[in-house]
């Protein structure tokens, strides 16, 4: 049997199911959930980046109006470690011990009836601390370094050969700061115990990990822990771990015997949920007179905590973007006493692409070829380093529908050769290959006697659509109307989802509910095949579809049933069916897994005098297989776009270089694009449904913001001629 | 202290108000009305914009004591019953939401905006709304939004 063709619903830009909600202010994001009989934690975080607490005095702040406990490192219990997850490791366990790792780390839990006394009595512990020299900077000798964290340091050929090969070489060094995830909702937890069983709102992209982190940590099985994220206002990598706070939360309920609810200030949002952590990236690329890449050389190092880890391999996609016969990427990080960084939107790729594009750029110039034409030449028809044709691969037409677009062949090949008044006028391009990542997934979809049906999953929607894009694809495998299908998310108890991050939700989740739905499909089948009384008893499943609410014989819609009436003549409330995905394996299906593809076309004005830049235009070309619902996801991309330009001149997470302390930790002074900052937005999508994944789907979550920093720098330098391999690009690079 | 204020339309009343408290606290904590969110507390962001007398305000920005007898008008306050304010419905229809966590301030401020400029010009849409973060849509379908919610009152 078959599913109904005639649905448009599967691609239609629907507007999200969740929208209402949202508009309205009833959507209920983590730090809106109350329980009654709840106390409020604040948090008191170090002073020093380094060192030892020598002395903690709690007894102002015992005392203090409401306060019900502070937790110290003298009260918290000894705790493991959460798990290895399938992103790495757990964050350590909080208030372990007296040594200070970073500046802004938790060394205190204040527990009062309302939030303003608990924050009031934080004030009140006293910390005394044996401060030591912090390690805060690459160059620091005395910094531990981890080379090849993750074993993907790559080698192709013979690079120093090909160098020396080459007519035409760039070598050239680019740093990126740390940039903050910053989502605009502050992360939150309430965690309530009830004898052994736990429930914890935590602000998660991950349920189910955050559940089998806290059944480690406090010892109690996962069963009787449930942990829900139905909202959550943004992320982008944030809520990808159990972070230290939410150790705290819960071990604070248990203190207290009562539900205990933590909301972190902004500042804090610097400092316990991660960062996208800086790094120095070399690149070396060679090519011969004819714009053919003989040879890319990419090493990156970028700044890790002291006793934690991360994974950020900047420059390993280099080892794939191109055609090339002589390729080394290599990766180191350096331990230093700096909060732990965390994936943020496009880790790695974000700042990996914006070294090696701009260092495309530069090669272009010295070639004297235009830019586009050089990633033209150099594209990579087949996988570079397994030589198998790709999945899907749609980039040469995200070049030339952007190129079009954008009116790229009309742009003067010598910089600053536009001006519109005291403005210089500059364009720049990038190209984007984004990898394929996917994780296993499960589902349940149930039909109800309503004659509707349920979607059921722990994954999360972090914004992104999910909720709605699960609605509209259970509608149409199901032939039924979207008012009548349902979506509950983010709720470990459900089916166990991987986490919305990495861009792989939406294809491994939806290609479980695929499944689900066909199982589904296929157990009312049974029943109304054998059942005399259906009028489509004794049918053959190749001549049933399923529309308009029920099963219907093909071509012949009179004849069928809706859900409702089968499950009412079978006395059944609801019938249920699991379904599952798993990763599809490259080389057994004898392709290499593409990710998603694209281009950015970009055009910035800088000031002469003044130095400004300000991004005039970006269009912007993805191709992420089959899109489920175009008007979601060119909203994803718009805002990885608009990510990207915050990347590209405004986002900088500046520590003080002494005290290791965040100085500008809030909105007033870590700049983020506001809607006074957006250019003029193109964005298309190209490309076909990949061929293997079970829906099609490649994931756009990420793609829209990797290289568009390096569209943008090297639209800065046709404006003005000047370089800038440093960002963001402020205006004193340009004075 | 006792804080007497009315929010959308209703005479509430809060008991034992800290004075160093926020009307974006006694809205969340004390009222019942989580939907003005509190995202940095210190005017920065605007996902706490209300109406305090008709003129929009960073609620985290404005002590509890300053709302005494005033008139407060929520998100929660925007929709008549089950139908959208056209401010609510466009941003809705446009795709102006992902998250969600902004939309709220940038509801109320944008059905301001309206209520100043009927037909404004999407230079006055980005300043006006410049004041208000988001993070996850990129801006351009709150643009959208605004210019289509222009277009229906
Ligand atoms: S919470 Fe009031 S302006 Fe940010
Ligand atoms: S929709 Fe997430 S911050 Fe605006």
């Amino acid at each position: 049997m078959s599913t109904a063709e005639d649905l448009p619903v599967l691609g239609a830009p629907v507007d999200r199911v969740d929208g209402p909600l949202k508009v309205t202010g009833q959507a209920p994001y983590p730090s809106d959930v109350d329980l009654p009989g709840q106390a409020h934690a604040a948090l008191v975080q170090s002073t020093i980046a380094a060192g030892r607490i020598t002395d903690l005095d709690t007894t102002e702040a015992e005392k203090a109006p409401g306060v019900l406990a502070v937790l110290t490192h003298h009260t918290v219990p000894r705790l493991p470690r959460g798990p290895m997850t399938s992103l790495g490791v757990s964050p350590p366990a909080p208030l372990q011990d007296d040594r200070i790792r970073h500046h802004g780390q938790h060394v205190a839990l204040v527990v009062a009836e309302s939030r303003e006394q608990a924050t009031a009595a934080a004030r009140l512990v006293r910390v005394e601390y044996a401060p030591a020299d912090p390690v805060l900077d690459f160059d620091d000798p005395r910094a531990v370094s981890v080379d090849d964290p993750w074993g993907l340091d790559s080698h192709r050929g013979d690079v120093d050969a090909g160098l020396a090969s080459a007519d035409v070489t760039v070598d050239a060094v680019y740093t990126t700061p740390d940039n903050t995830n910053n989502p605009l909702g502050l992360f939150s937890t309430l965690a309530a115990w009830e004898g052994e069983r736990l429930t914890v709102y935590d602000a998660t992209q991950w349920p189910a990990m955050v559940r089998e982190t806290l059944a480690e940590v406090f010892g109690v099985p996962e069963v009787s822990v449930r942990v829900l994220s139905p909202f959550l206002g943004g992320g982008f990598g944030a809520g990808l771990r159990a972070w230290p706070h939410v150790i705290l939360a819960v071990q604070a309920a248990r203190d207290v015997g009562r539900p205990v609810k933590l909301v972190l200030t902004r500042p804090q949002m610097f400092t316990s949920v991660g960062h996208r952590p800086k790094g120095v990236q070399r690149v070396r690329l060679g090519a011969t007179a004819d714009a053919t890449l003989v040879a890319i050389e990419h090493h990156s190092t970028s700044l890790l905590a002291v006793e934690d880890d991360d994974y950020e391999p900047f420059a390993a996609g280099s080892a794939v973007a191109y055609a090339c016969p002589h390729v080394v990427t290599a990766d180191r990080q350096v331990r230093a006493n700096v909060p732990a960084p965390v994936s943020m939107r496009a880790p790695a790729h974000a700042q990996g692409n914006f070294a090696l594009e701009s260092a495309m750029d530069e090669l272009a110039c010295a070639l004297d070829v235009d830019p586009l034409e050089l990633r033209l030449r150099n594209h990579a028809d087949v996988h570079p380093a397994l030589g198998l044709p790709w999945s899907s691969n749609a980039l040469r037409e995200c070049y030339a529908v952007g190129a079009e677009r954008f009116g790229w062949s009309r742009r003067p090949a010598r910089p600053r050769s536009r001006r519109d008044g005291h403005w210089l006028v500059g364009q720049g391009m990038a190209g984007v290959s984004y990898p394929w990542y996917q994780a296993p997934s499960l589902a349940r979809v149930t039909v109800t006697a309503d004659g509707g049906a349920t979607v059921a999953s722990s994954g999360m929607d972090i914004g992104t659509g999910t909720y709605t894009v699960l609605t509209q694809l259970c509608a149409h495998l199901l032939g039924l109307p979207l008012e009548q299908v349902r979506s509950d998310l983010g709720d470990s108890d459900l089916p166990e989802a991987p986490q919305a991050g990495g861009s792989g939700l939406t294809s491994a989740l939806g290609s479980a509910v695929a499944d689900a739905c066909e199982r589904l499909l296929g157990a009312l089948l049974e029943l109304v095949r054998d059942d005399p009384e259906s009028p489509l008893h004794g049918s053959d499943p190749e001549d049933v579809v399923a529309a308009g609410g029920g099963l219907r014989r093909r071509g012949d819609p009179g004849r069928g049933e809706t859900y409702a009436a089968i499950l009412a003549r079978h006395g059944r409330p609801q019938l249920g069916a699991d379904g599952a995905s798993t990763p599809a394996q490259p080389t057994e299906l004898g392709m290499a897994l593409a990710g998603a593809f694209g281009a950015h076309f970009a055009e910035v004005r800088v000031d002469e005098d003044l130095g400004l830049v300000r991004v005039s235009r970006v269009t912007t070309v993805i191709d992420g297989g089959r899109i489920l619902n175009e008007k979601t996801a060119r909203s994803q991309v718009i805002g990885g776009v608009i990510g990207g330009i915050g990347m590209a001149v405004f986002e900088d997470t500046i520590t003080d270089p002494t005290t290791g302390r965040i100085a500008n930790a809030t909105f007033g002074d870590y700049l983020v694009p506001v809607h006074a900052d957006v250019p003029d937005l193109d964005v298309t999508f190209v490309g076909e449904p990949d061929r293997a994944s079970a829906l099609g789907v490649k994931g756009v979550g990420e793609v829209g913001l990797v290289g568009v920093a390096a569209a943008i720098a090297n639209a800065v330098h046709h404006a003005t001629g000047v370089r800038v391999r440093s960002l963001p690009i402020t205006l004193d690079a340009l004075l | 202290m006792r804080l007497n204020v009315t929010v959308n339309g209703e005479r509430r009343q809060a008991d034992d108000v800290w004075e160093g408290e926020s009307l974006l606290y006694v809205l969340r904590e004390r009222l019942g009305l989580p939907g003005s969110k509190n995202a940095c507390e210190q005017g920065e962001c605007g996902s706490c914009t209300v109406y305090l007398d008709d003129v929009p305000a960073c609620s985290c920005l404005v002590a509890a004591g300053q709302a005494e007898g005033r008139e407060v008008r929520t998100v929660e306050g925007l929709a008549e019953g089950e139908a959208l304010d056209p401010v609510q419905q466009s941003f809705v229809d446009a795709g102006a939401v992902q998250c969600g966590f902004c939309t709220p301030g940038l509801v109320v401020a944008a059905h301001d905006l309206l209520d100043r400029v009927p037909d404004p010009s999407d230079e006055e849409i980005r300043e006006a709304l410049a004041g208000n973060l988001c993070r996850c849509t990129g801006y351009e379908k709150i643009l959208d939004a605004v210019r289509t919610a222009a277009g229906a009152r």
